[in-house]
């Protein structure tokens, strides 16, 4: 037997990688911000969305790219407000792949929007893996979770440009300390902005928007 | 269980690989870089591989995993080293301003093969 090592350097993302790239050259040209909100199921992601519809709604044109394992209620969900959104169902899959987004973001009136946001599959492990070409990863961490959640998926806190604190009207009753769970955001990204909110009863959302706003608007800064 | 799709991407790739640059090769092991920043797991990885080779010319080949520590040079101070698990902040200066050197890594890194045995 004549054994021998062959080198070989390829990264095992490259694929999802390669349509992320294709994705961020599509939005870089019609200047649209594409956030991936990722977060645990039930989290409080669609119930974000929908709040977001009446604020959003005056400033910019938005879409919604819903990705779950089965069904189509979330998508379903947001028509009902008047939102346009797909939906792409993984059949089984934990996450949602690049290739996926990008074939669903052809499918979209793109010369008609500025803000598209992807609802991640419910799951904290999972999607921060893999890059879908969007301008950042959004955490959507709800109060009932617990406080330490961030240490324990330090890689999406980690990715994360911003984190969505969900549920704040929850608090009270709670054993929910909120300068605890922030010292665990801080131990993995010490520089991640952190929106605490309840869409529920709109506290908070101001200056969750106002962020978004800045992420759109910074894009055409870039661009001229 | 994404492993399984990180999967299907490394056995496309060995497979290309060994086409390319030992067509007559028998391969026996595929060497995987994964950063210990990755949430994968290896059993799971390996449970994978197994199961997408089999039945394949890859049959009996093993997978083997080898990590890469999470390591982060402080913009602040310029120390450079190791991270604590999980633990994003500058063990010298508590700064948070780190740039990851090393920790986010999942690449193929070599194929041993046996030249003599044919395929």
């Amino acid at each position: 037997m004549s054994r021998s090592e062959i080198k070989v350097y390829r990264n095992l993302m490259g694929e999802n990688d390669l349509w992320a790239a294709r994705t961020r050259e599509l939005l870089q040209k019609r200047r649209l911000l594409m956030l991936n909100l990722i977060g645990s199921p039930g989290s409080g992601k669609t119930a974000l969305l929908e709040a977001m519809v009446g604020r959003l709604a005056g400033k910019f044109r938005f879409a919604v790219l819903e990705g779950d394992v089965e069904t189509t209620y979330d998508a379903e969900r947001l028509a009902r407000l008047g939102i346009n959104a797909s939906q792409l169902l993984t059949g089984g899959g934990c996450h949602l792949q690049a290739r996926m987004v990008h074939q669903a973001l052809l499918d979209l009136p793109l010369d008609a929007l500025e803000v598209v946001v992807v609802e991640n599959v419910g799951n904290l492990v999972c999607p921060a893996e893999f890059d879908l070409g969007e301008m950042g990863k959004v955490a959507v961490l709800s109060v009932t979770e617990g406080e330490d959640k961030p240490a324990k998926y330090p890689m999406l806190f980690r990715e994360a440009k911003a984190v969505v604190l969900t549920k704040t009207d929850l608090i009270p009753y709670l054993p929910f300390r909120m300068e605890r769970c922030m010292e665990f955001i801080r131990q993995v990204n010490g520089q991640v902005p952190v929106f605490p909110l309840s869409a529920l009863k709109g506290e908070g959302m101001g200056p969750w928007i106002e962020w978004v706003a800045a992420q759109r608007d910074g894009l055409n800064k870039e661009s001229t | 269980m994404h492993e399984l799709s990180i999967c299907s991407a490394l056995v496309k790739i060995v497979s290309a690989e060994l086409q390319r640059q030992a067509p007559s090769a028998k391969l026996l092991k595929a060497v995987v870089c994964v950063g210990d920043l990755r949430q994968v797991i290896p059993e799971t990885l390996t449970f994978a591989y197994e199961t997408l080779v089999a039945g394949t010319s890859l049959a009996g080949s093993k997978l083997e995993i080898r990590h890469v520590p999470v390591t982060a040079r402080c913009e602040k101070c310029g120390w450079e080293g190791a991270l604590r698990e999980n633990y994003f902040i500058c063990p010298k200066c508590g700064g948070h301003d780190l740039d990851l050197l090393t920790g986010r890594e999942l690449h193929l890194e070599s194929l041993e093969v046996d030249n003599d045995e044919p395929k």
